[in-house]
């Protein structure tokens, strides 16, 4: 069996430990973000979701300076952000893009300087490449059982709140009107997000965390409308984009420049992105057929070559 | 008080909360100048012929050369920075645009130095690049030339060389702490032709390439694969093949010395010490910039083939100089 799969999985793949620690957090946290990012995706909060992976920056390279690992920078800022907006106010249509914003920008600075202290007091060195761009196969093993814990905690707040969260997603009036506590839902849903979020910078980084998070869920989105149907479909996508990301990489080692190998991210986000283009293509061909079908209708002369 | 006195409280109260902050500020502003202090300039030089190097080994080697005609000044010797991502600061390029004489490493390493000295261009102020001097293709993958044993005495001919040409009249003085100097590796060269006599082809393993010219000299096989070294001097992340490959390195006892940057380090490096440790392989710590004090460049080459050695013979860890 090894033999004919030798071209895509390359000798010591399945031995590496690396390989193992990278694959088994992939999961969780393509796991994670699926199910977070469905309600990300639904709720309209994506550029919460995209703020808060980007504040991650400042939590990373915090945490460099301070000497312990970047995943606990990375959640403690998130949460603390995800608290900030949700007191600013981020259920209020209008002022959630702003408070967003604000919050954003001044933690963006803050990471400038962090950043900029890491490289030139601490002699820390690739904190902005792991920061910003993930370093799946860096992950020290010590890490692992955190992130599995972390994961565990964020599912279990999605699942406990499954029904109240779809129903205030779908309609905040209906969810009130059943009696559900809209805030506090949308609340525990941002500490979710928050720590999703920070496990995908681990994984793909602070600036593409979002893709994780949102890119599956979408996709999902476009083949069922089906929210337990999407959540599987998502979870597919992410871990199968994860892993085949995971293996290219892995297989880049032999492409130029020979021996270093690309960042897994740039194949992630690529399949996430490609994956999202292609679930378009069903809809596309159908408005096509139905807008055909209505000049037919309309007794338009066809041109040649249209459709 | 009086003024304050012709408010009414209120006023004050504000008026005192703002002055706190400023003071707090003014504080603040104080401990950071205070922290920059170390590199900064100390204006006068009473005649001395200002000379700035790029990093502290280059410093420490135009003060043996120049001796007591020389102010030499290092842009460089923060043991906690990675020079390789080092930014200049204003206080740097002060230095710089008042230096007679510049020495600077080349090959990328230093590149800050051609900005800040493009910036302030002078016709009186020479400048020697190492890589230049050593005739080194900017393609040259290592660019830590200290390490070289070559170097030093073609840097101390050429520091004669300007400084003599600065003032002519000390050039009998400059000549004479060249030789002397060069005598004084003497103990250095005599280590390095020890070891590579007594442990021919040493396998050892390394984080990155900073030592890798004396290693060579010593006669050592590095087992790390360059592409490992480059990823980690670059700071981007290697590929998973290399980190399994230098795990087995440590795994399988396939090296008699972990030969470690103690100045380009992150999670992976630190990885890397541990497993060394955890299979009992002797460390060697090594640095981009001189360690300070108690050591001139000399003592702290000799001292880390001796650190070398200590692995090697005695299955010894020198960690830290």
């Amino acid at each position: 069996m090894s033999h004919f799969l030798t071209p895509v999985f390359e000798p010591g793949f399945f031995e590496s430990t690396t390989v193992h620690v990278a694959a088994l957090v992939g999961a969780a946290v393509a796991l994670v973000a699926a199910a977070v990012g469905l309600f990300t995706v639904m709720r309209g909060q994506s550029f919460a979701g995209e703020a808060l992976g980007d504040i991650g920056t400042t939590g990373g390279s915090g945490a460099f300076l301070i000497g312990v690992g970047p995943l606990w920078g990375f959640v403690a800022i998130s949460i603390v952000a995800a608290a900030a907006m949700e007191m600013i106010g981020i259920q209020r249509p209008r002022g959630r893009d702003l408070a967003t914003g604000i919050v954003l920008g001044a933690a963006l600075g803050l990471a400038a300087l962090f950043l900029y202290l890491d490289a030139t007091y601490r002699n820390t060195t690739g904190a902005t490449v792991t920061i910003l761009f993930g370093s799946i196969f860096t992950i020290a093993g010590s890490t692992t059982p955190v992130i599995i814990v972390l994961s565990a905690t964020a599912l279990a707040i999605v699942a406990a709140l499954y029904r109240p969260l779809l129903l205030s997603s779908v309609s905040t009036d209906l969810a009130a009107a059943r009696g559900i506590s809209v805030r506090l839902v949308g609340a525990l849903y941002l500490l979710a997000l928050a720590i999703s979020v920070a496990l995908a910078s681990m994984t793909i980084g602070t600036i593409l965390s979002t893709a994780l998070l949102v890119g599956p869920a979408a996709t999902a989105l476009r083949l069922t409308r089906r929210p337990g149907a999407a959540m599987l479909a998502a979870a597919g996508i992410g871990i199968g984009a994860t892993w085949l990301g995971i293996v290219l990489a892995y297989d880049s080692y032999d492409w130029p420049p020979v021996g270093h190998g690309w960042p897994v991210s740039f194949f992630v986000v690529t399949i996430v992105f490609v994956l999202y283009l292609l679930s378009g293509l069903p809809e596309l061909w159908r408005t096509r057929r139905r807008r055909r079908v209505d000049r037919a209708i309309a007794g338009e002369p066809q041109l040649a070559g249209d459709g | 008080m009086p003024v304050l006195a012709l408010l009414d409280p209120r006023t004050t109260r504000r008026l005192l909360a703002v002055l706190a902050f400023r003071a707090a500020l003014a504080a603040l502003a104080a401990l950071f100048a205070a922290g920059c202090a170390g590199s900064a300039f100390t204006g006068s030089s009473r005649g001395r012929i200002l000379a700035v190097g790029a990093e502290n080994e280059y410093a420490n080697v135009i003060s043996q050369i120049g001796g007591r005609y020389v102010q030499a000044v290092a842009v460089e010797s923060n043991p906690n920075t990675d020079p390789h991502s080092f930014e200049a600061s204003p206080s740097v390029a002060e230095e710089v645009s008042s230096a007679r004489l510049v020495v600077q490493n080349g090959v990328g390493y230093d590149s800050f130095m051609n900005k800040i000295e493009s910036a302030s261009s002078s016709s009186s102020r020479r400048v020697i690049d190492v890589q230049t001097l050593l005739g080194l293709p900017d393609s040259t993958p290592n660019p830590h030339l200290w390490y070289k044993p070559t170097t030093m005495p073609v840097l101390a001919a050429a520091l004669v060389a300007d400084l003599s040409a600065i003032e002519p009249q000390h050039a009998a003085y400059f000549r004479a702490n060249a030789q002397s100097f060069d005598r004084s590796l003497a103990p250095w060269y005599a280590a390095i032709k020890h070891f590579r006599d007594s442990y021919p082809g040493t396998p050892v393993a390394t984080t990155e390439p900073v030592g890798d010219y004396m290693l060579e000299a010593a006669g050592t096989r590095n087992l790390t694969p360059f592409t490992l070294q480059a990823d980690i001097m670059n700071g981007v992340d290697p590929a998973p093949q290399s980190v399994t490959l230098e795990n087995s390195l440590f795994a399988g006892h396939r090296v008699k010395a972990f030969v470690y940057n103690e100045q380009v380090t992150d999670s992976l490096t630190a990885s890397f010490l541990d497993q060394a440790k955890n299979y009992r392989v002797p460390v060697v710590g090594v640095y981009e910039t001189m360690p300070t004090p108690g050591y001139s460049y000399q003592s702290w080459m000799l001292a880390e083939v001796q650190a070398l050695e200590r692995a090697v013979a005695d299955r010894v860890s020198t960690e830290k100089l």
